[in-house]
């Protein structure tokens, strides 16, 4: 009570965004994040004052989490974003860009912010509307039947971070390893409520990333002392235990326990354990798995009667474990284990990665638990290739709900604005009046959010080209900085790698402004598959975040900050 | 002695009027956010004019002062309240100094105008709480309607009912001042759904509205990290806690469940009982500690088989157990939620009509409850338990349901929580006009049985809860569930009415109503829609002429909530005149003596009282008060 003191008033900041300070530094971390953005995307060094771990990236999640500002306005759009990342991991820097993006965009103009709001959401809903619709032309069917457009939803994911320094070969062999684990982790056969497997991954630093592999079953540590040449029955008994079997008392309450001299309490207790160790052999328990620590002298005797004893397995590989063996985990020292707590593995081998070597456990029968042994050259890059692959896992999760993917390399971007375009000049009148607004507010407001989208589309361009949008399709193109002459024929293909340049086709430059027309629709017979694939889920979210954070950071009139 | 600080009418219109600039950018149609951040770093929004000005840490005792309780009551009005409040002032102010009361004898015209200031505030309240209540049931009243129970618990089922909107646009109006337009249809429509769902049969409205506020923090889940419109209703109730085992494997329906009070694990020293191991004693004959432990354990396998001879497959438990327990249960394909909160398990024990397990040795069947099923739910970042109740004829009398909020941000689904607890709280209000006295006083009642209603039956507990909110009504004009138009035309009908009042008052010269009090307030609120249409004047206007024909359809707006604010200003525009010095003092804040009132407070006056004394003439004499902001 004594440090009581007195609080200090509230630090008061009218209008945020008439505030240059704010301004700058909301125009910087759009730089930031702008230039990290997509394949081709520059990569950020963080580090920290006192010398700590250096990380490169570019991933959103790393970024967003370091960049700490005493200015709760930016927090607040930092944490919208980081909170999308961390429910879908991927698109978090699309939703910064265009939020961001949009915020700029509705400040420059003299539009009202209210208005603004307003017309932002009645677009974000055309654009929801439509990617929801069956006749949607940005977006894919996913196929399970054929892994093709599996493959190339992770690949675009595992590309657009190129922290992890992989070569092509080497992203296409992550992209197939991450949709063969996936695979592995769905259940064949299980009717009524499907619940998948786990992913677990195993890092081994300075391997080729294509010695890289997914094995189906679990990996655990090499218990001590484990002779080669055995031979193992087969299928093996398993027990698995997750109280401690150190000899340490269970919890008895909070009294004092009086001991008087001459009484060994220690190996009263270690008599308990080894008649447990005497029940398990009898048993014919060949491989004895504890979560903690087991005394010395039972893993002796344990051992000496041929058990494989895995000690300090920790809490994580608890669930993986007794969903790969059947076995339930055993808490209790004095009562005999019923047979149904013994679990069974199909075989056991010993594996090597560079410096590691691992107990291999197989899955007697079908199982969703997998192992993912992940190879790097150095601590950086594979930390960074073990978050891309969390997220391809998780991306490849979400299109088990939403089964469809979006069209990537910014063609979506672009296709969207160039539907809402259209879509709001043809209803001018009726919108205007449902807004509450007058129709050329309306029209500025619609341009201002498709502004936004084409500058998030154009953000995939580092390399000082300039980023084109067709008049057929909407799709997004490329025109490379060192092509001096704008001929239709040198383009090749979009962004997404659906549409290949013609020479009837049109284009014009992001960012102009152009004639208002109806993307017309692709011919979905082509046998051409599209290279660049977005998660749909992810970006759907993505969009709608970006969208309402923008509204909500536009709807701020005030900023009290509280000192103490 | 620190040196006295004279107020002068002056300085109470300052500080009135800086607050009123702050409260001004989050009012009316073109008003906004207000983004604040805790003493923790955590950041929040809010367009609630008391989250604003509590942020604020306001220092000086005149302001918080202003930072009335009134809200807590009617959930709604703190940024009219500080309109009014700073409107009344000046007019009282101009008032006063054009003509100082001559009939004292005051050695300075400073003194003379706060003497007229302050009679001229007691003669408002005076008027106010005589003559306020009929003037709004004949003046404002006939313009509005009024909405009943059954219009609103029709949503549900017909959403085409024309009449059942009425409480949609009333809370889409509310809403529309507490987060903007673009999402206040969106969250109305869950709200109204939300309160149909909870409607106990044959009961009062109020005390389906009461039930929801109070439990209202089980009843909702906020996510961060989704766009707004992800925002449902889920069956049910969703228990915040995750399976402490793996959850049930087959899907098998119904469930049974049972809810745990202290560990199932035999407790074998209690804290001060000694274990003596080894000394040879006559009364127990094993010595081994290793004994003691076999026999706890063999207890709880006596247990856990009893439980799995009643069936009983889900254990909630409102403490952590063991890890024996963990596994012995995982064994017997039961599945365990540890540690949940008491709210939570009050509700689920009164929704399942079950009775709480405190002796883990006599379980009986009554202990044991149907539910239709229990698993797990994925919210987010973490995954709950669900569970649903079933349907039964003596028990339930509502449909269970859980408000999942949705919102990119945790300061947003924290927003969004708030207002939809206030909603409920201006409802309530709505339905029952209470005055701010026996209001309080019934909540006091409920709150102290719902703490204890883990233990009670019930069927006494329901009880307790309809007596409570048919206690007597004191004088009240006004009936339950009046509603205006929104956007100022309260206070624009309310102003004709004073103003005729007023009129017909000279007329008939009664002397015992002074006409200017009347003209005063009726100017006074005159303010309110004026600075509603402050962006364009032309507005104004024509809402003026719309109000009188009452062809406005803007939302509507609770008159008895209105009622209210107006009687918490006047109060509070009477107390702040009534203040003279402030005097500031040096108080050790550890010795108890000097906050001799302290514990009967709340939260914010506790704060209040840090550093300041306020000398407070009354009747002439000097008295110092401790707890001035209370109403005597």
């Amino acid at each position: 009570m004594s440090r009581l003191s007195k609080k200090s008033p509230s630090v008061c900041t009218d209008l945020p965004l008439d505030n240059t300070d704010i301004c700058e530094k909301l125009y910087l971390l759009k730089q930031i994040l702008r230039s990290c953005f997509g394949p081709t995307g520059r990569l950020k060094q963080v580090h920290n004052n006192i010398g700590g771990h250096v990380v490169t990236t570019s991933a959103s999640s790393v970024l967003l989490s370091s960049v700490s500002s005493s200015q709760p306005f930016i927090n607040l759009i930092k944490t919208s974003i980081l909170n999308h990342v961390s429910r879908f991991s991927d698109c978090g820097l699309f939703a910064a860009i265009l939020c961001l993006s949009l915020i700029e965009q509705v400040k420059k103009s003299a539009l009202r912010e209210s208005v603004a709001i307003r017309v932002n959401k009645h677009s974000l809903g055309l654009c929801t509307s439509y990617l929801q619709r069956e006749d949607c032309d940005c977006r894919v069917k996913l196929d399970f039947c054929s892994s093709q457009n599996l493959i190339t939803l992770a690949r675009s994911i595992i590309s657009s971070k190129p922290a992890c320094v992989l070569t092509e070969p080497e992203t296409l062999h992550i992209s197939k390893l991450a949709v063969q684990a996936f695979l592995l982790t769905v259940p064949c056969s299980s009717p009524g409520v499907v619940s998948l497997g786990r992913i677990v991954t195993v890092p081994v630093e300075g391997h080729s990333v294509l010695s890289s592999a997914v094995l189906p079953g679990l990996l655990v540590e090499m218990p001590d002392g484990l002779s080669k040449g055995e031979s193992l029955p087969n299928p093996l008994s398993v027990v698995v235990f997750s109280a401690s079997l150190a000899g340490d008392l269970s919890e008895l309450g909070n009294g004092v326990i009086e001991v008087h001299p001459g009484v060994d309490t220690d190996s009263q207790i270690l008599g308990q354990l080894l008649e447990l160790g005497r029940q398990v052999v009898n048993n014919e328990v060949k491989l004895f798995v504890c979560q903690k620590v087991i005394h010395p002298v039972l893993q002796q005797y344990l051992r000496s009667h041929g058990v494989i004893v895995v000690e300090r397995l920790g809490i994580a590989l608890m669930e993986p474990l007794s969903q790969l063996t059947g076995a339930q985990p055993v808490a209790t020292l004095h009562t005999t284990i019923p047979s149904k707590a013994y679990g069974n593995v199909r075989d056991l081998s010993i594996r090597r990665f560079g410096s590691k070597t691992m107990l291999h456990l197989l899955p007697l029968g079908e199982s969703v638990i997998c192992t993912m042994i992940l190879c790097h050259r150095n601590q950086t890059m594979l930390n960074e290739l073990k978050v891309v692959c969390q997220v391809t896992e998780h991306v490849l999760r979400l299109t088990l709900r939403e089964p469809f993917a979006l069209l990537g390399g910014g063609c979506t971007e672009t296709h969207l604005a160039a539907y809402v375009r259209h879509k709001s000049k043809n209803d001018v009148p009726e919108a205007a009046l449902l807004l509450g607004c007058s129709q050329t507010e309306y029209l500025l407001g619609v341009e201002l959010f498709c502004r936004a989208l084409e500058s998030a589309a154009g953000a995939l361009e580092h390399d000082g080209g300039n980023s084109l949008i067709d008049l057929t399709h909407a799709h997004r193109w490329t025109l490379p900085a060192d092509s001096i002459k704008e001929t239709n024929d040198s383009l090749g293909f979009c962004g997404c790698g659906l549409v290949e340049s013609s020479p009837s086709s049109k284009w014009t430059y992001l960012n102009t402004k152009y004639a208002e027309f109806c993307p017309s629709p692709l011919f979905r017979d082509t046998p051409v598959q599209p290279r660049v694939l977005d998660s749909f889920t992810a970006k759907l979210s993505a969009l709608q975040v970006a969208i309402e954070t923008a509204n909500l950071a536009l709807d701020i009139k005030y900023i009290i900050q509280d000192m103490n | 002695m620190p040196p006295l600080e004279h107020l002068h009418m002056k300085n109470v219109l300052q500080t009135v009027g800086v607050l009123e600039a702050v409260i001004l950018r989050s009012f009316g149609p073109e008003g906004g956010q207000v983004l604040f951040t805790r003493d923790t770093g955590q950041a929040m929004l809010s367009r609630s004019g008391t989250r604003i000005l509590t942020a604020l840490q306001l220092e000086h005792p005149l302001a918080r002062l202003c930072v009335w309780k009134h809200s807590t009551a009617t959930g709604d009005g703190s940024k009219t309240f500080i309109l009014l409040l700073a409107s009344l002032l000046r007019l009282i102010h101009a008032a006063a100094s054009k003509e100082p009361n001559v009939s004292h004898s005051y050695n300075s015209t400073k003194a003379a105008e706060a003497a007229t200031a302050r009679h001229l505030a007691d003669k408002l309240l005076a008027f106010a709480l005589k003559e306020l209540d009929e003037l709004i049931a004949t003046g404002v009243v006939p313009y509005g309607g009024r909405i009943s129970w059954e219009d609103f618990t029709a949503t549900a089922q017909s959403p085409s009912l024309a009449n059942n909107l009425c409480v949609q646009k009333l809370l889409r109006s509310f809403f529309h001042t507490r987060f903007g337009y673009t999402h206040c249809d969106f969250i109305s429509h869950l709200a109204c759904e939300l309160l149909s769902y909870w409607k106990f049969k044959n009961e009062l409205p109020s005390f389906s509205l009461q039930f929801v506020s109070d439990n209202f923090p089980a009843l909702h889940t906020p996510v961060s990290g989704f766009p707004v419109c992800a925002s449902r209703l889920i069956d049910g109730q969703v228990i915040h806690r995750d399976f402490a085992t793996p959850p049930l494997k087959t899907d098998h329906q119904p469930v049974k469940a049972v809810v745990l009070t202290r560990s199932l694990q035999p407790t074998l020293l209690n804290t001060g009982d000694v274990l003596e191991v080894g000394c040879g004693g006559r009364m127990m004959e094993e010595r081994s500690i290793v004994h003691f432990s076999a026999w706890m354990e063999r207890s709880l396998q006596g247990i856990i088989a009893n439980l799995q001879t009643l069936g009983v497959c889900v254990l909630l438990s409102a403490v952590k157990q063991s890890a024996a327990v963990l596994a012995l249960a995982t064994q017997a394909e039961m599945c365990v939620v540890e540690c949940v909160s008491e709210d939570e398990l009050s509700l689920f024990v009164r929704l399942s009509g079950t009775i709480p397990i405190w002796d883990c040795s006599m379980i009986e069947p009554e202990h044991v409850v149907t539910l239709t099923f229990c698993r797990p739910i994925q919210l987010g970042g973490h995954r709950y338990v669900h569970v649903a109740f079933q349907d039964s004829e003596e028990r339930i009398t509502v449909k269970p349901c859980s408000l999942v909020i949705c919102a990119p941000g945790e300061g947003q689904t924290e927003q969004y929580a708030c207002a939809l607890q206030d909603a409920v709280r201006m409802l309530l209000r709505t339905w029952e006009p209470m005055h701010a006295a026996v209001t309080t006083t019934s909540k006091r009642t409920l709150q102290s049985h719902k703490s204890s209603s883990l233990h009670t039956d019930n069927l006494t507990d329901r009880t307790t809860y309809r007596s409570s909110a048919i206690q007597p009504i004191h004088k009240c004009v006004l009936e339950p569930g009046c509603v205006i138009s929104a956007g100022g035309s309260f206070e624009l009908l309310l102003h004709y009415a004073l103003l005729q009042h007023g009129h017909s008052c000279s007329v008939s010269h009664d002397l015992n109503i002074d006409t200017s009090v009347s003209q005063l307030l009726a100017n006074a609120l005159l303010s309110v829609p004026q600075k509603i249409y402050a962006h364009s004047p032309r507005h104004f206007l024509e809402t003026q002429s719309k109000v009188i024909n009452s062809e406005l359809d803007l939302g509507l707006e609770s008159v008895s909530c209105k009622y209210q604010l107006l009687l918490a200003v006047l109060q509070c525009v009477r107390s702040l005149l009534k203040v003279d010095t402030v005097l500031p003092t040096h108080i050790a804040l550890h010795t108890q003596s000097s906050r001799p009132a302290s514990t009967s407070w709340e939260d914010t006056e506790d704060e209040l009282l840090s550093g300041y004394i306020h000398l407070h003439t009354h009747t002439h004499t000097h008295i110092v008060y401790h707890a001035i902001y209370k109403e005597e």
